[in-house]
């Protein structure tokens, strides 16, 4: 049973992961196990985590449901299909160069969603399954070469590379499969949809309406007597990436709004992301103020800053937290932009956070790339890791957010944050320190309702910064700004492992999604543009799937802990790079979470023991009350009733 | 008695009233502070009105007392108490702010009016009056004492006091001599206290062939025999006098091989695979003629005693592993960047310092190393001998994670222990030269065994379901290095502690009966140290095991591989000897080749086919199933899986501290939910126990030996985490590390240049 190939071994691994046997205690059969009670519906949406390179691979082959499984064993060649989804080209011969296993031989298909190998020759088949989303770049390598094959590599966003080569095509009209593959993996450059506007599965609940502004404000006891909703964005007039629903003073009626968005970049107004329930200290969010050479105030901006501070009677201070590096900031006034004076904001203290643009972001995460992929360097490992600055880049973010939060929650101080544009760094600081702050975000729908908000609503550019279906990949709008602020939260679960509801394996889903461009929730730059792009009703929303199978996502450690504040220790002898993500394509790599595995084995068997124990109590009760009457009472139950994560 | 009114001015003077009296009596409390001493303790010296330093910035929370130097431990007695709430795992031998004087590293007293400094070693002359004392700790803890108050030639005393007597000039001078003689055994020699140190431990200690014949079924090695030709050490003095060798090797003919080997060191063997595989350990053979014929008849005996004849290979431990010099060098550089360099200045440098110290390489490559023979015995169905020049470091080091990757057994508490026992102590692990107890000899000390624990604590970072004990049990067992009382640390083999028990009973007149010798208590007794509850911080709440393995018919029936391949593996294998020297590099075939990534034309054309060494492909193919808790477990070995041992290595460390996180909050939750569980089936068995007459009684009080430190029940879903939890649980930092810059100057500069930490000569000598 155990060597008949990939998807029959995957298949008698969820078959014994079902009993809580010995074997399935570390293994990757946490996420894996439930997947087969989710067979019927085509929940493989999952699968850029799926692109399976065999058994050996297990981590890309979690959540492959079943019935992908079947068809696969009847060894076919070609996928399974999600609905809309078609197969466009299909090869046979192909080279794929495993930079673990070496060359394998296969058929290559290719949809408008995915790339699928699948090498037969192998024992157990290999296989290689990818939605064509996460493919940043499509090379032709060389010419033809002495063997008469061209070859192409594939540069993808989820840090690896894939390298195929095939026979020259004897027909010179014939186009080659690539071609095709580069026409799908681009439809953006190519005139095509994207297939997110195609694929139609339709889940239990709208994952659209997962975040509802009011509703969230609503939580948070907004308005109040000093922070009001204004509907003067309705239009995305004041500020078209900014959300339609802002909270501002009471004081500051809209005219004035209008007058501050422009002295704000891009009419990025400070608005209020988050209020302390008890201080009243506010995070509020913004873009740089167009000070310019010339040192410009506007006296609507000062106003406004000082109505923020004196929403909050604490303190007779506010914190105007700059995420850029001061040199950064200052070289900004170039462009008209700049900085807070604090001349012209009296008990305003300005603290620059000193991180970096996208760019250096950028290089970083190449570097990473290149030090973790395909294989890890014997040695230097740590030094190597070092030069990337991944770490110490992810370790200034952290810091920035803990400030913020440190401020907000020990100074009772409101804070105003903001970078240039108030879209990339800030919204990383925002969503963590808020993140720090109020445990509804960590959550499962409290951290949809985080991205919804601070991200998505607020404007941070996915389809820029990742370049959905666009194959401009030298494009110097990209970034892996999102995939840091999730290297932030999972370093934050690291460091409070009872503290989040959800688990590792819902972060990776998250990014693996970000690139599929199966769902629309990273489509867009904009709430504006969703809006016009007709997105909730055109798109499924990635909440939709998560929701529909909270269970695979639950972290079973979690604890409700009210009023939990998080500070994390924001240092490099905590923070570590996740293997778990950047080096999951190395077959060395186990992948595993048998911590939460075997709590929730033991909360079954608490389960069942609960059980047992109560029926047997029941018996005893019954017998006592039949055969005597002297013991009135029941044995006192010591045990609370089951609540289970599982 | 002295609530003292201020007095009012009389009529008859209007001055105030002299209140000089007053003012004299000193702060400190009136109740006596007096040493809490074991038996066989006795103070040596002892000052008044110190104080230890707690906040690094100020004085602000710093504890009044009275430091006293007795022969065991510098002890510090104050009636107040911790400014911060904390947690700290209390030790019955110890009061809080007691550290034995084996733990000593360092002792460094300061007098900062006059700008000196001065690393005090054993009979050494202070001219000055010290204001200010550090002790660095062996643990890693820095703690410091202040005299400004205390009298000045007290304090001088007591400093010359901890540095003369944290370094006794013989064994014999160790405390646990005194403690011993005085715990066990009275005047007469009657045994007293009605302790048998040791003798109620349920595990074997091999200092019994009985336990060793034991150990032979337990493993089904059949061809193997207890040899007791070295009983009362008569042919190697630090050989076990009980250990195992093939049956085909006549106590005749070891005799006749003795003399060939270091130290006399004939092979041992260590433990049988199920296969029959055997790994065995021995010293290097000193006689290069009889080299090549001795090889070929030990290698012919072990295959022999192989059920299918298997081959025996041959692993040079020397030859591929660090020396024991690197490896402290590499520890003294970790310790130095995780406790003394300042927090901050070393964050920006801490990876690349991190792997300049060279320690996480150093854990890897044993470990590694092991993986490499489990391969052997696992996938090549080999017989395989370790064999480094003494056997008596690198060989304990591997031997026993070899084992722990094989055999579940190991992997309790109790076959944990045993298995250190069997590999170090009876092995002869030089722990008294190791660690350096005398100070005699910086050269020959090393932290192999802190090594070990580290390689151990990887392998449960990675599988913590697969391990019955916790990390808190490695770190205390760590601890216990510097408590020297037990028989497992103290000595550099049986026969040393034979020797020289036997002479201190003879000079102290102790009659110890028909034994010869004292009988040192293990640290295996746990009771010793800590209260039952403390012992439950050892109980991983994950653990999936089956208390000890099911062991029938001798043969370990947990493993999950069958045998019936035998013989086709090995056919064609040729039976002579094939020395093959594991180079430890094979996987470079794989990882040398040029990245995929960065340019990508270049590197795309320049992948070659792919070679996997079988080491690689056994453990790939090992990787991609899940992995059976009860069988094999093979670490991780990328450098990315290995990770700092946070707990052990900066648990004192403030900065480094996280308040309500770290791995416990985990911990508290599963060992809540484990108890739940463990008190359901108590409950279940009391049903069940009850006959149909009677009712189980309803107030039964539930079970006290619940193995879980944090019990379910009435904190049934508190609404905040406990305030004591934070990653340094059961430990805490407050106190325990002092980094205070000293005259302006931060520590860390005070000690750069010289050889920090371990060297005991004189830094700076007395002049800044």
């Amino acid at each position: 049973m155990e060597n008949t190939g990939s998807i029959d071994s995957l298949g008698s691994k969820r078959s014994s992961s079902r009993q809580p046997s010995v074997d399935s205690l570390s293994s990757t059969s946490t996420s894996r196990s439930d997947w087969s009670t989710h067979a019927a519906k085509p929940t493989f949406a999952m699968s850029s985590d799926n692109v399976s390179i065999s058994t050996e691979f297990s981590p890309e082959l979690r959540g492959r449901p079943k019935a992908v499984a079947k068809v696969l064993r009847d060894s076919k060649e070609e996928p399974q299909l999600l609905p809309k989804e078609s197969v466009q080209d299909m090869a046979k011969d192909v080279t794929y160069i495993c930079p673990y296993i070496g060359a394998l031989r296969g058929t290559l298909t290719v949809t408008n969603y995915r790339l699928f190998f699948k090498c037969m020759d192998r024992e157990p088949a290999f296989v290689l399954d990818l939605p064509l989303g996460v493919v940043s770049r499509v090379e032709k390598i060389g010419g033809a070469s002495s063997r008469g094959e061209v070859s192409y590599g594939l540069v993808c966003k989820d840090i690896r590379n894939l390298r195929f080569a095939h026979k020259q095509m004897e027909d010179s009209l014939r186009k080659s499969i690539f071609e095709i593959l580069m026409k799908f993996a681009f439809p953006v450059s190519n005139g095509l949809t994207i297939f997110a506007f195609e694929y139609g599965q339709v889940y239990p609940e709208n994952g659209w309406k997962v975040y509802d502004a009011q509703v969230e404000y609503k939580r948070q006891g907004l308005p109040n007597e000093s922070w009001r909703i204004t509907k003067v964005n309705d239009h995305y007039e004041l500020c078209d990436t900014y959300p339609s629903t802002l909270v501002v003073p009471v004081n500051i009626p809209d005219e004035e709004l209008k007058r501050v968005a422009a002295f704000r970049a891009k009419g990025r107004i400070p608005v209020l992301s988050w209020i302390h329930p008890e201080s009243q200290a506010t995070v509020i969010r913004c873009s740089q103020p167009m000070v310019g050479v010339n040192g410009k105030r506007s006296k609507d901006d000062e106003k406004y800053l000082q109505t923020i501070m004196d929403a909050n009677a604490q303190s007779h201070k506010l914190f105007i937290f700059d995420a850029r590096p001061s040199v950064n900031a200052a070289a900004n006034k170039m462009k008209g932009g700049g900085y807070e004076s604090e001349d012209a904001y009296q008990n305003a203290e300005l603290v620059f956070l000193d991180i970096h643009n996208i760019h250096v972001m950028r290089e970083s995460l190449r570097k990473l790339k290149e030090v973790v992929y395909p294989n890890i360097k014997e040695s230097h490992w740590f030094s190597n890791l070092e030069s990337t600055h991944w770490l110490e880049h992810i370790k200034l973010i952290l810091a920035g957010a803990l400030r913020i939060a440190d401020k907000v929650e020990s100074g009772k101080t409101s804070v105003v944050v903001h970078c240039s544009d108030g879209w990339d760094r800030t919204v990383q600081l925002t969503s963590l320190a808020m993140l720090m702050l109020d445990g509804h975000y960590r959550t499962i729908r409290g951290f949809q309702v985080l991205l919804e908000k601070e991200w998505l609503s607020f404007g941070h550019r996915f389809q820029l910064r990742i370049g959905h279906g666009d194959k401009n990949h030298t494009d110097a709008d990209r970034s892996p700004v999102f995939l840091q602020f999730i290297d932030c939260v999972w370093q934050m679960t690291r460091q409070f492992l009872a503290a989040f509801e959800f688990n590792e394996y819902f972060l990776i889903t998250i990014l693996d999604h970000l690139y599929s461009c199966l769902f629309g929730t990273f489509m867009c730059n904009s709430e504006q543009q969703r809006v016009k792009e007709e997105l909730p009703k055109k798109t499924v929303s990635l909440w939709a799937y998560i929701n529909s199978q909270p269970e695979e996502f639950t972290n079973p450690l979690y604890v409700n802990y009210s009023n939990h504040v998080l500070f994390p220790v924001v240092s490099m002898r905590h923070l570590e790079l996740w293997v778990g993500y950047y080096i999951r394509w190395n077959p060395r790599m186990r992948p595993q979470e048998p911590v939460h595995q075997r709590y929730k084995e033991l909360l079954a068997k608490r389960a069942e023991l609960q059980k047992r124990v109560e029926e047997l109590q029941r018996e005893v009760n019954n017998r006592s009350a039949s055969s005597s009457s002297e013991r009135a009472g029941s044995p006192t139950r010591s045990i609370t009733p089951v609540q289970t994560f599982v | 008695m002295f609530s003292v009114k201020p007095m009012k001015p009389t009529f008859k003077s209007y001055l105030p009233p002299l209140q000089t009296e007053l003012k004299q009596i000193p702060q400190p409390p009136i109740k006596k502070l007096e040493a809490r001493l074991l038996p066989g303790e006795i103070v040596v010296n002892e000052v008044s009105f110190v104080r230890k330093c707690i906040g690094a910035d100020s004085s602000h929370g710093d504890l009044w007392g009275k430091l006293i130097c007795t022969n065991f431990k510098v002890s510090f007695i104050t009636h107040d108490a911790l400014p911060m709430q904390r947690f700290q795992v209390a030790n019955r031998l110890l009061g809080e702010h007691d550290v034995p004087l084996a733990c000593v590293e360092q002792v460094v007293t300061v007098n900062d009016a006059k700008g000196k400094q001065k690393v005090l070693c054993s009979n050494q002359k202070l001219k000055f009056n010290p204001t200010e004392l550090i002790l660095y700790c062996k643990d890693f803890r820095i703690i410091r004492f202040r005299f400004d108050e205390a009298g000045p030639q007290s304090a001088k005393k007591v400093c010359l006091a901890i540095a003369h007597y944290s370094q006794p000039a013989d064994p014999q001078l160790l405390f646990g001599f005194e403690y011993v003689g005085k715990q066990y055994y009275g005047s007469l020699g009657e045994r007293v206290n009605g302790v048998d140190p040791g003798g109620g431990l349920q595990m074997p200690l091999f200092d019994r062939p009985s336990e060793w014949d034991r150990e032979i079924k337990r493993t089904g090695a059949a061809e193997w025999r207890v040899c007791s030709i070295n009983e009362g050490y008569v042919v190697s003095p630090s050989l076990p006098e009980y250990f195992v060798v093939p049956v085909s090797l006549a106590d005749q003919d070891l005799k006749q091989y003795l003399c060939f080997f270091t130290a006399h060191r004939i092979p041992l063997w260590c433990w049988n695979h199920p296969n029959g595989s055997a790994l065995v350990r021995m010293a290097s053979i000193s006689d290069p003629l009889q080299q090549r014929k001795l090889d070929q008849r030990i290698c012919s005996a072990i295959t022999k005693s192989h059920p299918q004849r298997s081959d025996v290979l041959k692993s040079d431990l020397d030859k591929n592993l660090p020396n024991i010099q690197d490896i402290q060098a590499a520890f003294v550089k970790v310790r130095q960047i995780c406790v003394i360099e300042p927090f901050e200045e070393s964050e920006e440098k801490w990876l690349s310092s991190m792997e300049s110290s060279r320690w996480l390489e150093y854990v890897r490559a044993f470990l590694k190393h092991s993986a490499e023979v489990v391969y052997l015995l696992e996938g090549k169905h080999v017989s395989v001998i370790l064999q480094e020049e003494e056997d008596r470091d690198l060989s304990c080091v591997v031997s026993s994670l070899v084992q722990l990757m094989l055999d579940p057994h190991f992997r309790s508490l109790t076959g944990f222990q045993s298995l250190v026992q069997k590999e170090w102590v009876m092995a002869g692990h030089r722990f008294l030269d190791r660690c350096n107890h005398l100070k005699k000899n910086d050269k020959e000390e090393s932290p192999l065994f802190q090594l070990f624990l580290d390689c151990v604590w990887q392998i449960i970072n990675q599988y913590p379901a697969a391990f019955e004990f916790t990390e808190t049990y490695l770190t205390v067992l760590s601890d216990s290095m510097w408590i020297p009382v037990f028989s497992t640390f103290l000595f550099n083999c049986p026969q040393q502690r034979t020797e020289n028990s036997m002479d201190f009973a003879q000079s102290k007149c102790i009659s110890v009966g028909e034994e010869k010798a004292l009988r040192f208590p293990p640290v295996w007794d746990w009771s010793q140290q800590f209260t039952p509850k403390d012992q439950a911080l050892f109980n991983n709440p994950m653990y999936v095991g089956k208390g000890a393995t099911c062991v029938q018919n001798g043969a370990v029936k947990s493993f999950r591989r069958t045998k019936k391949n035998y013989s086709s593996t090995l056919r064609g294998m040729p039976s002579s000897l094939r020395n093959i020297l594991m180079d430890g590099h094979d996987s470079l075939t794989l990882t040398r080749r040029n990245s995929l990534v960065s340019r990508l034309k270049p590197d795309f054309s320049q992948i070659r086919e792919v070679v996997e060494s079988p080491t690689e492909r056994f453990f790939r193919d090992w990787v991609s199933r899940p992995a059976d808790l009860q069988g094999m477990l093979i670490p991780q070995l990328l450098p990315s899986h290995l990770a700092l041992w946070r707990l052990y290595f900066l648990r004192w460390v403030p900065e480094a501290s996280i308040p309500k996180g770290g791995p416990v909050t985990a911990y508290h939750k599963l060992s809540q939910l484990a108890d739940e569980v463990e008190k359901l089936q108590s409950q279940l068995r009391q049903y069940k126990g009850a006959t149909p007459a009677s009712t189980p009684t309803s107030n039964a009080p539930p079970s006290d030996h619940s193995r879980m430190y944090f019990k379910a029940g009435s904190t049934h879903e508190p609404s905040s985490t406990p305030e004591y939890l934070s990653s340094s649980f059961p430990f805490s930092p407050v106190g325990n590390m002092c980094r205070r810059s000293i005259l302006g100057t931060p520590l860390s500069k005070f000690l750069n240049g010289a050889k920090i930490w371990l060297s005991t000569e004189t830094l700076a000598n007395e002049a800044l």
